[in-house]
């Protein structure tokens, strides 16, 4: 295909014993040694079947990090339980003006039990009402991040113009589960729109996931069986009017203890992805094990660390425009 | 055993507090792009050992009016949390405190997002709980209308109270009016215990929320008197309900204008308030009064009768004084108001600024002042170099943070 594969590392900060829980030096630490060997972008999730001891909730360690950090991408998973279509979409634009467009928002169809008995919601969703409430929700999200043109910021001190209203724009959103009038109170994305990666994906979601996400994570399964996904969501998006290559598809791998170099060199011909998500478990010896023995590795055999790196998030996966146009 | 000093906010807001701060000749217009803009002040404010930063918030645009928000720099900015939590990463000492509504917000999600920064800046964070009475955010969130005065605040006590047990390791499990939270809250506590909390209500309900719930509260007052009845009041109802007064610190809204003279400083108020287009000012004191056709009326003439708001019902008051008091017309409250959005105005030399803040903070009318610069950066940078040292020289302000936590600077005890 020509294409450079492209590398996501996941870290969900949730998943510690408790005894060994990372701090902001070190997850810091870890980033910038993943930006320096090349890491298109770390994906941090929060959440968890069990309460977590980590310090840390995702969106607000993805503002941290930016300020440390000037080339990796950086997304975070956020529940569409926990917060608003109108916050959350607010919360991911400013982290990408922040970054200087280098954010994504990991969105999942999946209902986290968990949740919804912490956010008022007892009773939970069914599967279909949840899924259709998440699918209205992006489809929220990613038109509030639409309210304002790029160039409609004028700055004009001595005319008294500081935007030209005609390029800010109401979403007036009327569905079943939410009504969003916008529009956000906050500039438009360096990027065009912050980056939407999907995971935790049913079949039930592909259409809607070929549709409107920038990445899809696929869940760790064999090269032929990821094949058959990724042409499928190739065939879907085509379907959609899409061009098939501004979705990126990356298989997710569990990195253990030993790097499984040989199945990543051979998987990206077989599996017909455009990359890996590697799930690191959030502990310092995985961490310091996976930058002192896998990164160079990955390096070494060409899986990381190549191709032209654009400014963006997107400019760097050469993504298409924000989908929801 | 020092002295009592007094404690400082920096108030952060767009471009300036002046409305049309932005088109000041120097004042950062792209503030609301720019992350190292606001990375800086915090370190001026952190090299000059403010207390902390503090940053309002809405969930929307502040004007219905789609071209008076056009000529204004407050339609777009950063969401609050996410620009303290990017600051935490860059300073070291100063507290953060970011206002966020109870009536949009769910509480284990706040819980968690204050909690997050509060560990991200080694126990540096403080929520300021707010009600949202604007129908402009309402309609961001599916609601019809706005809530009743009573119902908001009742929502807030409920929400306050599941956000402050989750931090505090209450025994889990709540379902109440509003809200149901199963688990105890999934991140550990930082240095300080407990995010700080503030508010800045001014009606009886929030007076009573604050006197229960605030470590500090903000406050809106013109003269020495209004601070001191409304210091004195908070303080009482903190002590009814069984809390020591100095547990709760009251730090009104200041707007400076200092320079090395008085005429100076003056010339660059009266600079700053030409720079407002007439109806941006009538739009702005039209929310505030939350009417909608103060344009009607003649611009030269009085303000008209107005009937009571469900709105900004306290803010709303303190306007109409204002104004009856000085036979103001409409476009002279506009632009008075607009200058400090209600908030006291002192003009004048770093001296004279001392003396009104000195008296005011030893007459028993403060514990602390809120700063709100008339414009970025220069009016901070001129209450830094000019005002701090003052008052520092008089004893009444700290030359070196005495702690690493915001409770520590604001002498508060540890929370839990």
């Amino acid at each position: 295909m020509g294409h450079r594969m492209h590398l996501a590392v996941s870290l969900n900060i949730a998943t510690t014993d408790g005894r060994d829980v990372l701090d902001f030096g070190q997850i810091s630490a870890f980033v910038r040694k993943a930006e320096g060997a090349g890491v298109d972008m770390v994906i941090i999730s929060d959440s968890a079947d069990v309460p977590s001891t980590s310090p840390f909730e995702a969106t607000t360690l993805l503002a941290a990090l930016a300020t440390v950090t000037n080339r990796i991408g950086l997304v975070a998973s956020a529940s569409t339980l926990a917060h608003q279509p109108y916050n959350l979409a607010r919360r991911f634009a400013s982290l990408d003006i922040i970054s200087h467009g280098r954010i994504g928002w990991n969105a999942t169809l999946e209902q986290n039990p968990r949740e919804a008995a912490n956010f008022s919601r007892p009773e939970g969703f069914s599967d279909h009402d949840f899924r259709r409430r998440g699918e209205e929700y992006i489809g929220i999200v990613q038109g509030l991040w639409q309210g304002w043109d790029a160039d409609a910021l004028l700055f004009d001190k001595a005319g008294g113009r500081f935007h030209d209203p005609d390029k800010m724009h109401f979403l007036d959103h009327k569905g079943e589960f939410f009504v969003v009038r916008g529009p956000l109170n906050v500039a438009c994305s360096p990027q065009d729109t912050p980056v939407l990666v999907m995971s935790g994906l049913s079949e039930t979601d592909r259409d809607f996931a070929s549709r409107v996400a920038d990445i899809i994570l696929l869940e760790e399964q064999s090269a032929e069986a990821a094949n058959a996904a990724t042409a499928d969501l190739r065939r879907r998006a085509l379907a959609a009017g899409r061009q098939p290559e501004v979705v990126k598809v990356l298989l997710t791998i569990a990195i253990e203890s030993e790097p499984p170099i040989d199945r990543l060199r051979i998987l990206p011909g077989s599996s017909g992805c455009d990359g890996f998500n590697l799930v690191l478990p959030a502990g310092v010896t995985a961490l310091q094990s996976f930058t002192d023995r896998v990164l160079p590795e990955l390096q070494r055999h060409g899986l990381a660390g190549r191709g032209q790196q654009g400014a963006t998030l997107r400019a760097r996966l050469r993504l298409g425009e924000g989908s929801a146009k | 055993m020092t002295a009592r000093q007094m404690k400082l906010g920096l108030f952060l807001w767009a471009t300036g507090h002046h409305i049309a701060a932005w088109r000041h000749p120097d004042a950062h217009v792209t503030a609301g792009i720019d992350i190292d803009h606001y990375i800086q002040l915090a370190r001026t404010a952190e090299a000059a050992k403010f207390d902390m930063v503090f940053c309002e918030d809405a969930a929307g645009l502040r004007e219905a009016n789609v071209q008076i928000a056009s000529q204004t720099s407050r339609s777009i900015g950063f969401e609050p949390i996410s620009l303290l939590s990017a600051l935490a990463a860059q300073t070291d000492r100063i507290g953060l405190v970011s206002t966020a509504s109870t009536s949009y917000n769910e509480p284990y999600e706040l819980a968690r997002m204050f909690a997050s920064l509060d560990n991200l800046s080694g126990g540096r964070a403080g929520w300021n709980l707010v009600t949202s009475a604007s129908p402009i955010e309402a309609a961001n969130f599916g609601a019809t209308g706005l809530r009743p005065h009573a119902d908001r605040y009742a929502r807030a006590r409920e929400f306050a109270t599941v956000t402050t047990g989750l931090w505090h390791r209450k025994p889990a499990g709540h379902d109440g009016e509003s809200f149901t939270v199963r688990d105890p809250l999934d991140i550990p506590p930082s240095p300080q215990g407990a995010p700080v909390m503030v508010q800045a209500g001014a009606s009886d309900d929030g007076k009573d929320l604050a006197a229960r719930t605030a470590d500090v509260v903000f406050s809106a007052a013109q003269t020495f008197e209004e601070a001191k009845a409304f210091y004195d009041d908070l303080k009482g109802r903190v002590a009814a309900y069984g809390r020591q007064p100095d547990d709760v610190k009251i730090m009104p809204g200041v707007a400076p204008i200092v320079a090395a003279t008085k005429a100076e400083a003056q010339a660059k108020y009266d600079a700053l308030q030409e720079l407002i287009p007439d109806d941006v000012g009538v739009a702005l004191l039209s929310s505030y009064l939350s009417i909608s056709d103060l344009g009607r009326y003649p611009i030269e003439g009085p303000l008209p009768e107005l009937p009571e708001s469900e709105g900004m019902k306290s803010r709303q008051a303190l306007v109409v004084e204002q104004a009856r008091r000085d036979g103001l017309s409409i476009r002279e409250l506009a632009r008075y108001f607009a200058g400090a959005r209600g908030h006291w105005r002192v003009v004048g030399t770093a001296g004279e600024i001392a003396d009104e803040l000195q008296a005011r903070f030893e007459g028993g009318a403060a514990d602390g002042f809120n700063v709100m610069p008339s414009w970025f950066p220069g009016e901070l940078d001129a209450f830094a170099t000019l005002v701090v040292p003052e008052l520092q020289r008089r004893g009444l302000f700290r030359k070196d943070y005495e702690g690493r936590t915001l409770r520590e600077h604001l002498g508060l005890k540890r929370s839990i």
